[in-house]
C-alpha cells in the first residue's frame, strides 16, 4: 500500500508542471554559470563541468573531497525529458484537437535525445596538414593516447592506441594481439618536464630518455588555448620479462622503443588518432587579406581526396561555411600556421546532427498547427455567437 | 518555451506510461554504454608513413597553447603584467580581442582606415622582414637594412623605444601605412594604421600621440 502511494506520488511529481518549471529554471542557472565559467575553464571545460555532467561538483579547498552542489545539465535534461514524456502520456488527450501540442512535445523530446546523442557519440577531431602532405588519419585536439606501435614489418605498422583515460584508471593493460602488457607505475594528467639537476628525487624511469628527466605534476588545464602534457611511467612486460620503466609524455619529442623476441615496439604519447579508409592531400592553402590590411578575407584549403576502395579521386575546395562532408565526417576550415603552409581542418562526426534541425521543424510545425486550430475554433465560436442575419 | 498540460482527468492506464519511460531510460543508457567504449585499446594496421611524416610527433597545441612551437594556431596573448597599455586620443574607440590581433582601434577620422595592435612572441621574424611585409602590402618594393635605418624614426616611451615607419604607395588611389614596432618583455608589438593616404595622414598626429603613451602597467 505504502509502496503504491509512493509510486503514485513519484508519478505525480514526474508529471508535474512544477517539475518542468524547476528544471527550466535550473537549466537557465546552468547556462549562465557555464557562460561565466568559460572565462577560466575554456569552452570544453565549462561545458563538461556544467552541461554534460549529472552533478556540478565543488572541490572543498584543502581536501580531496568533492561535493555535488547542483544538478548538472545531463541530469536536468534527463528529468525534463522524462517529465515531458510522462506528462504527455498521462495528461494529454490523444485526439486530433491536440495534435499541435503532441508535435511540439515530440520536438522538445527529440531535442533532448539529440543532445544526449551528441554528448555520447559526437567525435571532434582535427586534421593538421601541411602543403604537399598526405594524411590518412585525424587526431583528437584534446584526448591523448599512448601509441604502442609494432614497427617490425617493413611494409606496415601495427598501431595500438591506449586512451589516456585508460592509463589514468588502470594499473595493468594487456595489449590485445601481442604478448605485451603495460604496468602503469604513475600517471599525471598534466606535468612539467625538465632536465634533471643534482638534488632532484630519483626518477622512476630507468630506461630511455626518462632517466634524465624530472617530472613535476601540474593541475590539469581546460582552457581553449592550453593543452595538458599527459605524462606516465610505464613498464612493458612480455613473456614474463620486464623491459624496464619508461617515461612517456606528449611533451617528449623522440619516440622510444624496446624489442621483444625480434619484434620492435615503439612507445609514444601523442594525440589520439583515428585512421581513415581514405587519404587527404593538401594541395594549396590560401590566406587572403583585404588589400593594404591584415584583415582576413578568405581562408581556404584545396585538398585531394583519394579513396581507392570506392574508386574516388577528386579535388575539393574547403572554405568558410563550405565544409567537405564525406562518409559521415565533416571537415571544416578551422585554423592555419607555419607561415600559411599548414592548414588545420576541424573534423566532426555526429550521428545525431540532424536531430536538432528535425526538432526545430517539429516545434515550429506544432506551434503553427496549434495556432491554426485555435484560430479555427475561435472563428467558429464567433460565427456561432453572431446573430442570424436579417433581423436587424 | 511554453509547455502546456491538460488538466487531470485525461489520464491513461499506467502500463504504457511505465513502459515508455523505461524505453526512454534504456535508450539513454544504451548511449552511455556506447560512450564507455572510448576506453578500449584500438588497433589499426597501417602502411608505414613516409619519412618526415612525423608518425610520432608530439602533440600539437590547439589554438597556440603552451609549449610546442608547432604554430598550429595563433599564439595566445601575453600575461597581464606584460600587456602593453596606451591612452586613446579623444574620439577614438577600441575593442580588445586578447588574441594575436590584440586590439582594433577606431580613429575619429572618417574614411577607409584600420588600426590594429598585434602581438607576437619573440622577435616575430625580425624588424626588416615585418617592415618589408608592410611595404609589400601596399605594393612597395623591399628595402635593405640601410634603407630601413633611414626610414626609421624612434620614439621614446615608457614601454621603451618604439620604431615608427611611414610608407605611402604610388598610383592614383594611394594607400599609406604608419606603424610602430616595440620589442619588450619577450614580445614584439605592432601598432599599425593603414588605409587611404588622406585618412591616414589626417589621423597620423593623433596616432603618434597614442604611440607616445605606450607603457606597461606594473
Amino acid at each position: 500500500m505504502k509502496i503504491k502511494d509512493l509510486g503514485v506520488r513519484l508519478l505525480g511529481a514526474l508529471t508535474s508542471l512544477k517539475t518542468s518549471i524547476v528544471c527550466l529554471a535550473a537549466l537557465m542557472v546552468l547556462v549562465v554559470a557555464c557562460t561565466l565559467a568559460q572565462v577560466n575553464l575554456g569552452t570544453l571545460g565549462a561545458v563538461n563541468l556544467y552541461i554534460r555532467s549529472f552533478f556540478v561538483w565543488w572541490q572543498v579547498p584543502g581536501t580531496g573531497w568533492s561535493i555535488a552542489v547542483f544538478p548538472g545539465g545531463a541530469l536536468v535534461g534527463l528529468v525534463l525529458a522524462a517529465n515531458l514524456i510522462a506528462a504527455q502520456v498521462k495528461r494529454l488527450e490523444l485526439s486530433g484537437k491536440k495534435a499541435g501540442i503532441w508535435i511540439i512535445h515530440a520536438g522538445l523530446i527529440l531535442l533532448f535525445v539529440g543532445e544526449f546523442m551528441t554528448s555520447a557519440l559526437q567525435v571532434d577531431a582535427q586534421l593538421a596538414i601541411e602543403q604537399g602532405q598526405t594524411l590518412n588519419y585525424i587526431e583528437s585536439p584534446r584526448e591523448l593516447e599512448l601509441a604502442v606501435v609494432d614497427v617490425t614489418d617493413p611494409a606496415h605498422d601495427d598501431v595500438y592506441g591506449i586512451p589516456q583515460s585508460r592509463l589514468a584508471s588502470a594499473t595493468s593493460i594487456d595489449i590485445p594481439g601481442t604478448p605485451v602488457s603495460l604496468r602503469v607505475r604513475r600517471f599525471f594528467q598534466n606535468a612539467d618536464l625538465s632536465a634533471r639537476v643534482p638534488g632532484d628525487p630519483p626518477s622512476p624511469a630507468n630506461m630511455g630518455v626518462g632517466a634524465s628527466v624530472s617530472v613535476r605534476e601540474l593541475p590539469p588545464v581546460t582552457a581553449d588555448d592550453q593543452m595538458n602534457r599527459a605524462t606516465a611511467f610505464v613498464e612493458p612486460t612480455a613473456g614474463g620479462r620486464s623491459y624496464g620503466t619508461w617515461l612517456v609524455s606528449n611533451a617528449l619529442g623522440a619516440p622510444q622503443s624496446f624489442t621483444h623476441e625480434g619484434r620492435t615496439y615503439v612507445l609514444a604519447m601523442r594525440p589520439q588518432r583515428q585512421y581513415l579508409p581514405y587519404s587527404v592531400t593538401l594541395k594549396q592553402f590560401r590566406h587572403d587579406v583585404y588589400p593594404g590590411t591584415d584583415i582576413p578575407k578568405n581562408f581556404s584549403s584545396l585538398v585531394h581526396l583519394s579513396n581507392p576502395s570506392r574508386g574516388e579521386e577528386r579535388d575539393v575546395l574547403i572554405f568558410m561555411n563550405q565544409p567537405l562532408r564525406y562518409l559521415g565526417k565533416t571537415f571544416y576550415q578551422a585554423s592555419f600556421g607555419k607561415g600559411d603552409t599548414l592548414s588545420v581542418l576541424q573534423v566532426v562526426e555526429n550521428p545525431g546532427w540532424l536531430l536538432p534541425y528535425i526538432s526545430c521543424v517539429l516545434v515550429t510545425l506544432g506551434l503553427l498547427v496549434h495556432f491554426a486550430m485555435s484560430l479555427r475554433r475561435g472563428m467558429r465560436r464567433r460565427q456561432a455567437a453572431e446573430p442570424v442575419g436579417g433581423l436587424t | 518555451m511554453h509547455v502546456t498540460f491538460l488538466p487531470r482527468g485525461a489520464a491513461r492506464t499506467r502500463t504504457p506510461v511505465t513502459s515508455k519511460i523505461c524505453a526512454a531510460v534504456a535508450a539513454i543508457l544504451a548511449l552511455s554504454v556506447g560512450g564507455c567504449r572510448r576506453d578500449e585499446v584500438t588497433h589499426y594496421r597501417v602502411a608505414k608513413e613516409e619519412p618526415g611524416q612525423a608518425a610520432f610527433r608530439p602533440a600539437a597545441m590547439p589554438m597556440g597553447g603552451q609549449g610546442d612551437p608547432g604554430e598550429v594556431a595563433p599564439p595566445s596573448a601575453p600575461d597581464a603584467e606584460n600587456r602593453l597599455r596606451w591612452t586613446l586620443p579623444g574620439g577614438w574607440t577600441q575593442s580588445l580581442s586578447g588574441g594575436m590581433r590584440y586590439a582594433t582601434l577606431k580613429p575619429s577620422i572618417p574614411g577607409r582606415i584600420d588600426v590594429s595592435v598585434i602581438v607576437l612572441p619573440g622577435s616575430a621574424g625580425g624588424e626588416l622582414a615585418n617592415v618589408n611585409r608592410w611595404r609589400a602590402q601596399i605594393g612597395l618594393p623591399a628595402v635593405d637594412e640601410a634603407a630601413l635605418a633611414s626610414a626609421r624614426k624612434t620614439l621614446q616611451t615608457k614601454a621603451g623605444p618604439v620604431s615608427v615607419y611611414d610608407f605611402r604607395s604610388e598610383g592614383k588611389a594611394r594607400s599609406r601605412t604608419v606603424a610602430g614596432l616595440s620589442s619588450a618583455r619577450g614580445n614584439t608589438w605592432f601598432i599599425k594604421m593603414a588605409g587611404d593616404a588622406d585618412a591616414v595622414g589626417a589621423a597620423k598626429p593623433e596616432f603618434i600621440r597614442l604611440l607616445e603613451t605606450l607603457r606597461f602597467e606594473d
